[in-house]
């Protein structure tokens, strides 16, 4: 053993304090999604005519890109959550991958969707509105994520930003989309399946910088 | 018992009971129990310095990675859950220590700027050890203009000569902030040195050869 490495094992040993060990990856997991199904629920109670949902196995278009979103929205937050774990490399990539995947089978089959009903124009602002109401409501589910990274571990804080800011905007998609009442496929093109590529935008550095300093 | 006897105890044991002590230890350490964790951190240094050294043949490189590796654990041992083994966990926080010192070395290789400053220092504390411990003037008062957290980054390294590791644990941030603050601390110092030599404003009195005439060769030579 070099003597640096000596010095520096007896500064790590005096530099011990206790430490809580982070909880369960499934129990985060559950926390992020019961988070989620809070907020799903609120949206929906308050509104007087989901007609997302209603609608939902009637759209081919709209059924796939909401099974594409839940797909996208599940593995995002689960190799996010993975992210700050050491060790757990595996299942980070693997369920990436998952995500990645569905989003993109889903903003393709909407992208058919609207090239096959030709240039539907969706109403003024509507694209715009989702959006948006996307972005506000990915928002707890994003801090609850960015709660459990800070608590965890990374040495690649901007990637985790990125995948956590991914899976908290396809969470708050998701809603959008069961809460939407507009069915054109460049609708849910435009303003639902956006909403994850936005909030990565938009998220992921301040997010970035947010782990790296908090995380230290 | 010495670090060595207790390395040889735990090469010889079966590797389960190996692991189980090693997860016994750190689930004492996230306890608080210091003796656990130095138990810890000295059987597992060998394991890690093994790893890094499959990968990075530059001795004083491993070893900067082994250090940063501690470092790493030792910031993420809460994310140490109890009830899985410790060497799948350890390994990653290595791997990724690896991985980032590559990441360092490719980011780094162009940045002619940041290596002219790091020799600068180098000289200087070369002649700190035959006696002449001041630093020149224009590289004080480049030091004092930088900000906060990127001075005492660069302090902690070229003054009191501490490793990356060393330095991050005492000023309390991970190796990989620590390295950033430093190396635009670098950037900081041989802008305002530049600067100073620039306007005429380089005044120092050592001899030529000194670590001022020095710096303002290399900045010379970057251009």
């Amino acid at each position: 053993m070099t003597s640096g490495t000596e010095r520096l094992i007896d500064g790590l040993v005096d530099d011990l304090e206790p430490v809580t060990p982070a909880i369960h990856l499934r129990q985060a997991y559950a926390v992020v999604l019961a988070v989620w199904a809070a907020v799903l629920g609120l949206v929906l109670w308050s509104q007087q005519s989901p007609m997302g949902a209603a609608s939902l196995f009637a759209d081919g278009v709209y059924l796939t890109s909401f099974v594409g979103l839940i797909l996208g929205a599940l593995g995002a937050t689960l190799s996010a959550l993975a992210a700050g774990r050491p060790g757990r490399d595996r299942l980070e990539n693997a369920s990436l991958g998952v995500s990645a995947g569905s989003l993109l089978v889903a903003s393709g089959v909407c992208l058919a969707g609207l090239l096959g009903e030709g240039a539907v124009p969706s109403p003024p602002g509507v694209d715009a509105m989702c959006l948006q109401k996307g972005a506000w409501l990915s928002l707890l589910p994003a801090g609850v994520i960015l709660s459990f990274l800070v608590r965890g571990w990374t040495t690649r804080p901007l990637r985790a930003a990125l995948v956590g800011m991914l899976a908290a905007g396809a969470l708050g998609a998701a809603i959008v989309h069961l809460s939407c009442d507009f069915l054109g496929a460049g609708h849910l093109l435009r303003g639902h399946m956006f909403v994850p590529l936005a909030l990565a935008l938009l998220g992921t550095y301040p997010a970035g910088v947010a782990l790296r300093r908090l995380g230290k | 018992m010495s670090a060595d006897e207790r390395n040889a105890i735990a090469r010889e044991a079966p590797a389960d009971d190996r692991e189980a002590r090693l997860s016994e230890w750190m689930r004492s350490a996230q306890d608080g129990d210091t003796d656990a964790y130095r138990r810890l951190l000295d059987a597992i240094q060998p394991m890690i310095r093994r790893i890094v050294r499959l990968k990075i043949h530059d001795e004083a490189a491993a070893e900067d990675v082994v250090q940063n590796t501690l470092l790493s654990i030792h910031r993420g041992r809460r994310t140490y859950r109890p009830e899985r083994p410790l060497g799948p966990w350890m390994r990653a926080i290595a791997r990724n220590s690896i991985v980032d010192h590559f990441r360092e070395r490719k980011r780094k290789g162009g940045d002619r700027e940041v290596e002219l400053v790091q020799e600068e220092w180098a000289y200087d504390r070369e002649e700190s050890a035959e006696g002449d411990t001041r630093l020149a003037p224009e590289l004080v008062a480049a030091l004092d203009a930088l900000p906060d957290a990127q001075r005492e980054a660069v302090a902690l390294i070229q003054i009191e000569g501490l490793s990356v590791a060393e330095a991050a644990l005492r000023a309390g941030v991970s190796a990989g902030a620590l390295k950033v603050r430093a190396h635009r601390g670098y950037r900081g110092l041989a802008k305002v040195l530049e600067g100073a030599r620039v306007a005429g404003e380089w005044r120092s009195e050592r001899p030529a050869g000194d670590a001022a005439t020095s710096f303002e060769g290399n900045v010379e030579k970057a251009k």
